[in-house]
C-alpha cells in the first residue's frame, strides 16, 4: 500500500528554515485577512491604509522607528538568552525594572544633565540585571525552570511600577493618570527628525556587537556549545553554571537599558506608570522567535512588527479594534512556529508496510 | 527437566530483527517447555532483551514465527501477548509509585471492574495472591515496598492477567542476595504449578542454580541450548564471550613510568550509592590497561571521575607526579588527558552544532585557535579539516551538524579529537560499542597508534573480546572494586568471565 507520510529531515538547511518561517508568517497574515473578510471588512483597503499611514509622512516612518526601539531591546534580550536555549519570558519585567530605576535616579538626582543620564543608564542596566538574578541563579545551580520564574517576576515589576506611580514617586500635580513625576533630562534628539532620539542607535549597536560576539569570539562559541549540549560544554571545560548566570544577567541588563532609553528617549514617556511599555515584552518575544538566532534578522523583524504596531494605532482611528492587531500577533507567532517545525519535515509517498513504532 | 513428549509452551522459530541496519537477532530458534525455568544467557548486546521483547509483543520480528502451545501467534501489543499467555517483567519496573499494590495490579486491565472501590480491588488482589501463592500487602503503596516486593507486584500483575509463560529480564540485577534467593523459590513454585519461566541473566552461577535449561546468545546468534545440569560456569563463559577479534595487537610488558595513577578511589553514582569503591590502578606510558566487567559495576563512574565530570569522595588521581584529583575538566584537558565518553551523544558531542565546532570542542582555548577574546574561525576550520581528514570522517561539509553524521563517523571524529587531547593519558569507554566492524577497528587502531606514541590508555569495555585483544594488562571490575588483575599473557578468558560474574576466584580472591 502506498500512502503519503511525513518524513523527518536530518539536515536542516538554514535558508530553507528561514523560508518556511516567512511562509508561516504569510499564511498567518492570510488567515488574519480571512477573519477580516468574514467580519465584513476589506483587508486590501486596510493594508493600503496601513502602508499609507506609514510611508506618506515623515511622522509615519519616525513612528515606526520610535516603536521599534523598545521592541528591539527586549527582542535582543530574549534572543541572546535563546542562544543558551533558555527562555527569558521576563524581558518585559526587566524593561520595567530598568525604567523604574532610571526614573528614580532621574527625579531624585540633582546634577548636570549628562551626569544624570549616565547615572540613569547605569541604574537601568543594573536593575534589569538584578531582576533576572534570582531566576538565573536558580536555573544555573538548581535547574529551576526559568520560564516560570522570569514570567512571574513580570507581574512583580508591574506592581512595583504601580506602587511608585501611586505612592512614593507620585506626581502630585497630575489628576487623570496616576504616574510618577517626570524626569527632566532626556536623550539628545537626532537632528533632522521631529521625535527620534539617539535611543534608536542603542539596539542597532547592541545587535552589531552581539553579531560580532557570536561570529568571532570565544565567549560566543562557548554560549552556543552550552545551548547545544550543556553536558558536552562542561566536558569541554566550560564552567557552565557561571557562564549561564553571566549571560542571563546580560540579557536582563539589555532589557533594563531598554526601559531607561524608552523613558529618556521617547517623546511623552518621561514618567513611569503601571502600563509603561506594556506590549514590549511580548513583542520582543515574537521578534526574537521569528529571527531564530539571527541578529540581523532580528532587526528586520523588529521593524516589521513595529510597523504593524504603528499601523494598528493609526487603524484604530479608522474603526479597527486594537485587539485585532494583538490577535494578528498571536497568529503570526503560531504561523512562524508551525513553519519552523514544517521545515523539518518533508512529505513523501512511500510503502506502508513498516509497522508503526511501538513504545516499549 | 528434559524435553517432555508434550508440545513446548512457547516456541520461536527463525527470529531475526535489526535496528537501523544493525543486526540484533539473526534467525534465532528458542523454545520453552511447560514447567521449566529456561535461562537466556549472553553478554550485553547479545540480543537477549530484543528476543524477549519480541516474545512479549513489544517489538515485531523482521522475520520468524512465534508459537504459543503450538499455535502461530502474531503480537502487536504486550496485552495481546499476555492474552495469549506470555507476560514479561522488565528490569526497570513499570509501577505507579503513589498508588497501592492492588491498584497497580488492576491498572490498564480489561477485567478491572469499571466502578471499583479500593476495598474491592484489594479483595480481588488478595484472591489472586492466594491462587498464585505470592503475597504482598494489597493496600500498601508501591513506594513503601522494598525492591524485591515491587518485583513481586510486577510478577503478580503479569500472572493475574493469565500469563503462563513469564519472562524475567535480569530480575536479580536489582535484588540483594537474600531477595534473589526468595525470588528463586518463587520461580520454582511457579514452575511446579505448571507455568514456565524465561530467566534472562548474565550471572552464570545463579543461572545454573535456578534453571532447567540454558540457551546462550552471542551477537544475535544462538550458540547453544542445553541442560543446566552438568554445565559448568567456565564452559558457559566461553560460549558467552566467544573468540578473539580480528586485528592483531602485539602485547608487551611495559616498564615505563606510571602516567596515570589511581589510588583508593571512591565515588558515588547519580543515585548517591557508592559505585567506585577503593580502586587502585596504574597505567604506564605506552601501555593499555583494559577494564573488563559487566556494565554497571562502576566503570562509568570511574571514567567520569578521571575526566573531571564526577567528584571523587576519597582517594587520588595522578597524572605523572601531578595530583589531578577533582580537578576541573579544563585542568584535566590541560594535563593532556583525553576521554572517549561512554555517552558519546550526551557528553561527547554537541549534536546541533557543526562538525567544525565539535572538532575544536576540547581544543578551542589553545593558542593557535584563540587570540585574546577572539576565536579564529579560519584556524578552527583548518584544524577541523585536518582532523576530519585524518579520522576519515565522511561528511558533506564542515558546517553540517554532527547530528547528521552516522554513528561510526561521529565516533571516528570523537576518537581522533580525544587522541589529539591525549598527550599523556587516554580514558576510552566502550570505544567501539555499537559500531560496525570497520569503524570499530579504525577506532581500535587509533588507540593502538596512541599507545605506540607513548600514551597511557585505560580501556573500559564490556566486550571481553575487545579487552583481551587490546590490553597489555587486564583488570576486572565487579561492584565497584577491582577484583582481579592479569598480565595479558596470563589473562585467561574463563577466569575473567567468572570474575566478571562476581564469583570467587579459585585462589580464594574475589
Amino acid at each position: 500500500m502506498k500512502a503519503f507520510r511525513l518524513e523527518r529531515q536530518l539536515d536542516l538547511d538554514p535558508r530553507r528554515a528561514a523560508l518556511y518561517r516567512i511562509l508561516g508568517a504569510l499564511c498567518a497574515l492570510l488567515l488574519g485577512a480571512l477573519v477580516l473578510v468574514a467580519t465584513g471588512r476589506n483587508p486590501v483597503w486596510i493594508l493600503g491604509q496601513a502602508i499609507d499611514a506609514i510611508f506618506s509622512r515623515q511622522r509615519g516612518i519616525e513612528g515606526v522607528a520610535l516603536r521599534a526601539t523598545p521592541i528591539l531591546m527586549t527582542a535582543l534580550s530574549v534572543a541572546l538568552c535563546l542562544r543558551l536555549r533558555i527562555w527569558n519570558i521576563g524581558a518585559g519585567g526587566q524593561f520595567l525594572a530598568g525604567a523604574f530605576a532610571a526614573v528614580g535616579v532621574g527625579i531624585n538626582l540633582d546634577a548636570p544633565g549628562w551626569v544624570v543620564l549616565f547615572a540613569m543608564a547605569a541604574a537601568g542596566t543594573l536593575a534589569g540585571a538584578a531582576w533576572i538574578l534570582v531566576p538565573a541563579l536558580a536555573r544555573a545551580y538548581w535547574g529551576v525552570n526559568e520560564i516560570i520564574t522570569t514570567l512571574l517576576l513580570n507581574f512583580v515589576a508591574v506592581q512595583l511600577a504601580a506602587w511608585a506611580a501611586l505612592g512614593f514617586w507620585r506626581d502630585e500635580e497630575a489628576f487623570a493618570i496616576q504616574s510618577t513625576k517626570s524626569i527632566e533630562d532626556t536623550l539628545p534628539g537626532i537632528p533632522g527628525t521631529e521625535s527620534l532620539s539617539i535611543a534608536l542607535f542603542f539596539p542597532l549597536v547592541i545587535a552589531g556587537v552581539l553579531w560580532w560576539v557570536f561570529r568571532s569570539t570565544r565567549a560566543g562559541y562557548e554560549i552556543d556549545m552550552i545551548g547545544g549540549n550543556p553536558k558536552a560544554a562542561a566536558f569541554a571545560g566550560i564552567n557552565v553554571p557561571r557562564r549561564m548566570v553571566a549571560v542571563m544577567l546580560v540579557t536582563g541588563a539589555i532589557a533594563g537599558l531598554g526601559g531607561m532609553i524608552q523613558l529618556a528617549g521617547s517623546p511623552g514617556a518621561q514618567q513611569l506608570n503601571a502600563g509603561f511599555g506594556a506590549q514590549y515584552g511580548l513583542s520582543g518575544f515574537i521578534v526574537a522567535t521569528i529571527a531564530a538566532g539571527s541578529f540581523l534578522g532580528l532587526v528586520v523583524a523588529g521593524f516589521l512588527i513595529a510597523a504593524m504596531f504603528f499601523a494598528g494605532l493609526i487603524l484604530q482611528t479608522r474603526g479597527l479594534s486594537v485587539y485585532i492587531i494583538l490577535a494578528l500577533y498571536g497568529i503570526i507567532l503560531i504561523g512562524v512556529a508551525v513553519g519552523e517545525i514544517a521545515a523539518r519535515f518533508r512529505l513523501v509517498r512511500a510503502d506502508l508496510d513498516i509497522a508503526p513504532p511501538e513504545s516499549p | 527437566m528434559a524435553e517432555g513428549p508434550s508440545q513446548p509452551a512457547l516456541e520461536a522459530l527463525g527470529i531475526s530483527k535489526s535496528f537501523g541496519g544493525i543486526t540484533a537477532l539473526d534467525a534465532v530458534d528458542f523454545e520453552v517447555a511447560q514447567g521449566e525455568v529456561h535461562a537466556l544467557l549472553g553478554e550485553n548486546g547479545a540480543g537477549k532483551t530484543t528476543l524477549s521483547n519480541i516474545l512479549a509483543g513489544l517489538y515485531r520480528a523482521d522475520a520468524g514465527r512465534v508459537l504459543v502451545d503450538g499455535t502461530h501467534c502474531e503480537f502487536h501489543t504486550p496485552s495481546q501477548a499476555i492474552a495469549a499467555g506470555v507476560g514479561m517483567v522488565h528490569q526497570h519496573f513499570r509501577l505507579v509509585e503513589p498508588m497501592t499494590v492492588a491498584e497497580n495490579i488492576h491498572l490498564g486491565w480489561m477485567d478491572t471492574p469499571r466502578v471499583c472501590a479500593r476495598r474491592v480491588l484489594a479483595a480481588r488482589a488478595e484472591q489472586f495472591m492466594e491462587e498464585i501463592g505470592l503475597h504482598v500487602d494489597p493496600m500498601a503503596y508501591i513506594w513503601q515496598l522494598s525492591v524485591g516486593e515491587q518485583q513481586r507486584v510486577e510478577i503478580l500483575r503479569v500472572l493475574a492477567r493469565g500469563a503462563r509463560i513469564l519472562i524475567l529480564d535480569e530480575p536479580t540485577a536489582v535484588l540483594t542476595a537474600h531477595e534473589a534467593v526468595d525470588l528463586f523459590e518463587v520461580l520454582r513454585r511457579l514452575v511446579r504449578g505448571g507455568r514456565s519461566v524465561v530467566f534472562i541473566s548474565h550471572k552464570l552461577k545463579e543461572v545454573l542454580d535456578v534453571s532447567d535449561r540454558v540457551t546462550v546468545l552471542r551477537d544475535g546468534v544462538r550458540k547453544v541450548t542445553r541442560e543446566a545440569e552438568g554445565a559448568t560456569v567456565r564452559e558457559l563463559a566461553v560460549l558467552m564471550t566467544g573468540e578473539a577479534g580480528e586485528i592483531k595487537v602485539e602485547h608487551r610488558k611495559v616498564a615505563g613510568k606510571v602516567a596515570l595513577g589511581v589510588s583508593g578511589l571512591t565515588a558515588r553514582n547519580d543515585r548517591n550509592l557508592v559505585a567506585v569503591n577503593g580502586v587502585d590502578l596504574s597505567v604506564r606510558e605506552g601501555e593499555i590497561v583494559g577494564i573488563a566487567g559487566v556494565s554497571g559495576n562502576g566503570q562509568t563512574e570511574l571514567a567520569e571521575v578521571l575526566a573531571g565530570m564526577r567528584t571523587a569522595e576519597h582517594g587520588s588521581v595522578h597524572v605523572g607526579d601531578q595530583d589531578i584529583t577533582n580537578a576541573s575538566p579544563r585542568e584535566i584537558i590541560d594535563h593532556g588527558v583525553g576521554h572517549i565518553p561512554e555517552d558519546r551523544i550526551g557528553m561527547g558531542m554537541v549534536l546541533p552544532a557543526s562538525v567544525a565546532d565539535n572538532a575544536v570542542l576540547r581544543h578551542y582555548r589553545r593558542d593557535e585557535l584563540s587570540t585574546g577574546l577572539g576565536l579564529d574561525r579560519t584556524a578552527v576550520a583548518a584544524f577541523a579539516e585536518q582532523l576530519v581528514t585524518s579520522a576519515r570522517v565522511q561528511t558533506r561539509s564542515l558546517d553540517g551538524t554532527v547530528g547528521e553524521l552516522s554513528g561510526g563517523n561521529q565516533q571516528r571524529l570523537l576518537a581522533h579529537r580525544e587522541a589529539a587531547v591525549a598527550d599523556r593519558v587516554m580514558v576510552a569507554s566502550h570505544p567501539s560499542r555499537g559500531l560496525d566492524v570497520l569503524a570499530a577497528q579504525e577506532v581500535q587502531s587509533t588507540l593502538i597508534d596512541l599507545r605506540d606514541a607513548g600514551c597511557a590508555i585505560l580501556l573500559i569495555s564490556d566486550d571481553l573480546d575487545e579487552i583481551l585483544l587490546m590490553s597489555d594488562r587486564v583488570a576486572v571490575m565487579y561492584e565497584g572494586e577491582v577484583v582481579g588483575l592479569f598480565e595479558s599473557a596470563e589473562a585467561d578468558r574463563d577466569r575473567i568471565g567468572i570474575l566478571m560474574g562476581g564469583q570467587l576466584d579459585t585462589d580464594g580472591r574475589r
